[in-house]
């Protein structure tokens, strides 16, 4: 088995500052009534849930990498986008708030770990990230399709399971609109290397 | 005698040529919300369905992997494409339109990645992948003949998009061309978006499985 090399460490660092950032951001949105609370649409609810704890997974997936390579284990957030964060927190309204706020973090997220893929050394570390980009994509897909149907205003379309004879085309595609999983929003692999 | 032709090595710039097609058709999709278009009108005969392939022995080592992409996206392909063109005879009752553009738009994405997988093969000299040279495929082929009812093409679509992620996220550890690791890379979080919707459409907790590679096949599901 090949062991991460030191020129891994940024990558694995600032995929770290990513993962505290999205997972920071999805505990506060769970505070809120209409993200975690009894007034949450139950697919938001359950949405964020899962994704804390695959975040905390990746989390401990991420700092192992990045000790086994050498390197210091990344716990702060990522400093591109947590002032991002902090800006539209205090403005999150609703469910459709929520679920736009997460994607953003998301979609960075996803594509940053798919680019890390191709960059990094260790082919156990690439499965590993692999994997945790793969999860970062279910996410987007959901929120993706939740944020089509919160916008359409018709709220019971939001439920578990979903009516699937009133859901419309469209939110049978709209979580998958790339044949690739795009990188251009990937962060570079220093943005987020201990400071 | 003339020597017989080596494999090249796989080669990223014949690759990328094929890449660039592929995000040509990434474009369109992203730039619309739509529906993708339909599967062929009732009435219209399916394509046919090969079981079989080219040349044996065609694939060792690392580009058996890539063989492998290529195999099962095109099943996956073919499976959601038929259960598309079934709902559309009306083999399953009535199928609701979100079912229908979900069969039909990850089936379309599914075989661009058989495509891309076979350009890659191309690319190294090898012969591309026909059919649907498996030795999970006549399970999963009667598992969609024996479906009755959208709910059962829903469950073949998360079941299947969950086994052909696990096998990309497998590919991403087992490669070492740059080109193959890029390729599984994009591949992969693409068909968990599939199995994310699919879910959520049959209304299953929104989890990721913890491990990323459980169900994974490998070169031995080759039968070439």
């Amino acid at each position: 088995m090949t062991a991460p090399a030191p020129a891994d460490v940024p990558i694995l660092q600032t995929a770290s500052s990513l993962v505290e950032l999205t997972l920071d951001t999805y505990v506060r949105l769970q505070r809120l009534a209409f993200g975690g609370g009894a007034s949450a649409p139950a697919p938001v609810r359950e949405l964020l849930a899962a994704a804390v704890a695959a975040l905390e997974r990746a989390r401990t997936d991420l700092a192992e990498a990045t000790r086994d390579a050498g390197g210091r284990v990344q716990t702060d957030p990522d400093p591109e986008y947590a002032p991002v964060v902090e800006q539209a927190l205090p403005t999150v309204r609703g469910p459709g708030d929520a679920v736009g706020l997460a994607l953003t973090l998301e979609d960075v997220l996803a594509q940053t770990l798919v680019s890390d893929v191709v960059e990094l050394s260790a082919p156990p570390v690439r499965t590993t990230v692999a994997g945790h980009a793969a999860a970062a994509a279910r996410r987007k897909a959901l929120l993706l399709t939740l944020q089509t149907l919160l916008a359409s205003g018709r709220t019971e379309l939001v439920a578990v399971p979903p009516d699937l004879l009133a859901l419309p085309p469209g939110a049978g595609t709209v979580g998958f609109p790339d044949v690739l999983f795009p990188t251009e929003k990937a962060s570079p692999p220093t943005e987020g290397t201990p400071r | 005698m003339s020597p017989r032709p080596q494999p090249r090595p796989l080669s990223r710039r014949g690759f990328l040529v094929g890449l660039g097609a592929l995000a040509g058709a990434a474009g369109l999709a992203a730039c619309s919300n739509d529906a993708p278009p339909g599967p062929p009108a009732p009435g219209v005969p399916p394509s046919p369905t090969t079981t079989t392939s080219t040349a044996p022995a065609a694939y060792e080592g690392e580009v058996a992997w890539i063989a492998l992409g290529a195999a099962l996206s095109g099943l996956a392909g073919d499976l959601l494409g038929q259960a598309a063109t079934g709902a559309a005879q009306g083999r399953f009752g009535a199928v609701p339109g979100v079912v229908s553009a979900y069969l039909s738009g990850a089936a379309a994405q599914h075989v661009a990645h058989a495509e891309a997988w076979n350009r890659l093969l191309a690319a190294g000299g090898r012969p591309a992948v026909t059919g649907y040279p498996l030795t999970v495929e006549p399970a999963l082929r009667g598992r969609l003949d024996a479906a009755r009812a959208p709910i059962d093409l829903l469950g073949l679509a998360a079941d299947l998009t969950g086994t052909v992620a696990a096998t990309v996220t497998r590919i991403v550890g087992e490669v070492t061309d740059a080109s193959a690791v890029t390729l599984a890379a994009g591949v992969g979080p693409v068909v968990a978006m599939h199995g994310a919707t699919a879910d959520f459409l049959l209304g299953r907790p929104p989890t990721a499985p913890t491990d990323p590679v459980a169900g994974a096949l490998t070169p031995d599901a080759l039968t070439v």
